[in-house]
């Protein structure tokens, strides 16, 4: 049997793209249409992997068993009620509901507890917090934006329908899409190498280039005048969306901090001592200043180049006063090109649930927040914890050797879909079902709006999602510490009740009314 | 004098804001056993962890023997006495201190002397990042006091520092006096990049190495020796740089002439 389901959201990225069109034909997935090459490879054939784990495994003498769902939860409750401090990491890939429940988890744990933005963009959000963020939502910028600035993030392979959706190549409704243009420039380029590799064979020498590469080592191009949306990517090296780009600035590594202060002066006034900072001349910058201060509404998008180069939080936190001082003569904003589609989420809910956005600790029985000294990789170094619990992640994979090591020294338990690094090395392994693909949930896009993922297939038998999967394993653990939820006394249901989200609460006075009535 | 050994070696982290000869005041040894701490998620006694044993003599008031390297928030919130750790020590030591002394034997962890604001603390080893920094969101670190360091820091120390004196015999970290807007710096050896960065008070004096300063820093002059506190002066020649320009600020940053012949070309604006 045949289905086409339509507007169905892409569980990869940050962009939440949600006009795909997928063509299901008996559970299976076999066609999309709208997609990214890396949608298409997740949706289509990724998530049918022969490395999909079916059954829950525990390992008993160094081989992966598998056992029933209900052995596999008493073993790993008891494995993180018998741990004095353990971790739960992951969350980025998984559902807003699942990651609710993972905080109510790690309270009754009194646990660390971590996501992925703690090796991404952790140093985006403790930027934030230093100085605040003058941001906007997506829509705003494609339809308004006319300066768009990529620093240090490379979105034509890692967010490839960015340019698409959201900023230079789309039509809003008061900025018009450079596509054209582009196009023009790539055929341009095209000619311009059959015409240099001709010179070459007749006469021996390649001809100057009529238009000079657009890089930092010259000046900035005529097109940086140009009226309509312009495009500037700052990057250590030339990618393919720096190809794409009127103006490419290439920065030495780690110099982006000396770059920015730079601008910020500029932009206010000041007069610079040095001739270059970071590889770029100061007399380009000024160039860039010029641009960026004479735009109607500006944006920069910043990736992991500058939140994991030297300078970390403090890289982002001088870009946000950047944007802030050009505020002071235009309209800038300023977004993170978050990566995976719910580490926005993540933040999100666990700074509604407790007060902070990631790196946080239960063990004085109330959260405390400090990155540096509860970040997974930090906490992971120093060798603090005696458990994890990864969930839809991959440290494995990811992490630093000291890391993984010293993770490897202590019980490990894993819930993935498929067997990743991280599962082949856990102790009790749990299967789950692929979010947006096989369960539907809530998923917050890079600029924090909530879209909710949809349910395509089936998922195959057994296998829980996320989130009920981490209701049994919170009963059993609440069973273990002798709160069995049967038996909960009033004032101690009350007492957690404070904790739950309004929306929830809402819900049962609502069920209430409705059976009185 | 109370001596603390600790039974064996913490796996998780432990922590102890009871260790401080105030709270200790008065108090025998049973009862010293009985105060609370956490190992990891669970509620313990100070005598669970710690052979506690009693000496006539006055002063170090409090001594600490064995593995204290996981053990947080020594000396917090202390006002007068002494502590001696011989070995390591762990996060958060001698944090919110307004008075007595801590001396390390070994290297001490991150946030140490957060938000003092009087005393003395000595380590006979590396410090940690943030050493006398603020906790995130803070907008004033360090107010006073004197710490000193004889190895290298971290990354970050003296982060906003309003106040009081860090002199560090080894290296120091990437953004060496972040944002600060009073108090003293003093490093010996070679500093990493970005000292002084976003600073618009006080002074950073760099007798060693720096591989460059900030652009949005600006050369103001050379001076033959500045003043550190009331009883040292550290001879030059040193250049004076003034900034941070992009906060409008007016914190100087002295970087000695002869180690750092790079900076020769600032001479030129002079």
């Amino acid at each position: 049997m045949t289905s086409e389901v339509k507007s169905v959201v892409c569980p990869i990225c940050g962009c939440l793209c949600d006009d795909l069109e997928v063509t299901v034909e008996n559970n299976e997935i076999v066609k999309m249409k709208n997609g990214c090459s890396v949608c298409e490879a997740k949706m289509v054939h990724g998530y049918k992997s022969e490395e999909r784990i079916l059954k829950p495994m525990i390992r008993k003498d160094g081989e992966l068993v598998p056992v029933s769902m209900d052995e596999a939860v008493k073993k790993a409750a008891k494995i993180l009620t018998d741990a004095k401090y353990p971790l739960l990491f992951g969350w980025s890939s998984s559902t807003s509901e699942a990651q609710r429940i993972g905080v109510e988890l790690a309270e009754e744990l009194g646990s660390a507890l971590d996501n992925c933005c703690s090796v991404c963009h952790g140093p985006s959000v403790m930027a934030t917090q230093e100085i605040g963020i003058p941001a906007s939502t997506l829509g705003q910028i494609r339809h308004r934006a006319d300066l768009i600035v990529y620093w240090a993030c490379n979105p034509w392979t890692s967010h490839p329908r960015h340019l698409e959706r959201y900023t230079s190549f789309t039509d809003g409704r008061f900025e018009k899409s450079e596509w054209k243009s582009y196009m023009q420039k790539m055929k341009g380029d095209a000619s311009m190498k059959k015409v240099q590799a001709a010179s070459k064979r007749i006469i021996g020498s390649t001809i100057p280039a009529m238009r000079p590469d657009a890089c930092a080592l010259n000046a900035p191009p005529q097109t940086m005048q140009k009226e309509g949306r312009k495009l500037i990517v700052v990057d250590v090296r030339k990618t393919m969306t720096a190809d794409a780009a009127d103006y490419f600035i290439q920065v030495q590594p780690n110099k982006d901090y000396e770059i920015i202060e730079a601008l910020r002066c500029l932009v206010g006034d000041q007069e610079l001592d040095v001739d270059t900072v970071g590889g770029v001349k100061v007399e380009y910058l000024k160039d860039v200043a010029d641009a960026m201060v004479n735009c109607e509404f500006g944006v920069i998008f910043f990736g992991l180049g500058l939140t994991q180069s030297a300078g970390r939080f403090r890289n982002i936190e001088n870009a946000i006063a950047l944007t802030r001082d050009l505020n002071r003569k235009t309209k800038f904003v300023i977004s993170p090109m978050r990566g995976h589609f719910n580490v926005t989420g993540a933040n999100v809910v666990f700074a509604w649930s407790t007060g902070y956005p990631y790196a946080l600790d239960f063990s004085q029985g109330y959260p405390q927040y400090n990155p540096g000294e509860f970040t997974t990789i930090d906490l992971l170094r120093r060798g603090d914890n005696d458990a994890t619990l990864v969930i839809s992640a991959d440290p494995g994979a990811h992490f630093p050797k000291a890391a993984v090591q010293n993770m490897m020294k202590h019980p490990l338990i894993t819930i993935n879909p498929d067997m990743n690094a991280i599962s082949r090395l856990g102790d009790v392994v749990f299967p789950t079902q692929w979010c947006g693909i096989e369960c539907e949930g809530t998923a917050y896009r890079m600029d924090h709006v909530p879209i909710m993922l949809r349910k395509v297939v089936e998922p195959p038998k057994g296998i829980l999602n996320d989130e009920e999967l981490l209701k049994r394993i919170l009963a059993e653990v609440r069973v273990i510490k002798g709160k069995n939820p049967d038996t909960e006394t009033k004032a101690e249901v009350k007492e957690r009740n404070k904790l739950a989200p309004r929306i929830e609460i809402k819900q049962r006075k609502k069920a209430k009314k409705v059976e009185v009535a | 004098m109370i001596i603390l050994i600790s039974k064996r070696k913490f796996d998780v982290p432990v922590q102890a804001a009871c260790i401080s000869p105030d709270v200790f005041k008065g108090k025998t040894t049973a009862e010293i056993a009985n105060m609370p701490v956490t190992e990891g998620n669970r509620n313990l006694k100070l005598g669970d962890l710690f052979e506690i044993q009693e000496d006539n003599l006055e002063t170090p008031y409090i001594t600490i023997n064995g593995d204290a390297g996981k053990v947080k928030r020594i000396g917090s919130n202390m006002k007068t006495g002494e502590i001696v750790v011989n070995g390591d020590c762990g996060m958060h030591t001698g944090e919110k201190m307004a008075g007595g002394k801590i001396t390390v034997n070994g290297n001490i962890g991150g946030w140490s002397g957060n938000d003092m604001k009087g005393g003395l603390i000595e380590v006979h080893g590396d410090a940690g990042d943030y050493l006398a920094s603020p906790y995130r969101g803070t907008a004033t670190g360090m107010k006073g006091g004197v710490i000193i360091v004889d190895g290298k820091v971290g990354s970050d120390s003296g982060c906003y520092l309003h106040g009081g004196v860090l002199k560090i015999k080894g290296g120091a970290g990437r953004f060496l006096g972040y944002h600060m807007s009073d108090g003293v710096i003093l490093v010996d050896k070679e500093v990493d990049v970005r000292p002084g960065a976003c600073m618009t008070g006080g002074k950073i004096v760099i007798t060693g190495t720096v591989e460059e300063v900030m652009p949005s820093f600006t050369i103001d002059s050379v001076k033959p020796k500045v003043k550190i506190d009331d009883t040292t002066n550290v001879a030059g020649p040193f250049y004076v740089f003034l900034g941070d320009l992009a906060e409008h600020g007016t914190g100087k940053i002295f970087v000695n002439k002869a180690c750092n012949p790079q900076m020769k070309f600032y001479e030129k604006y002079l």
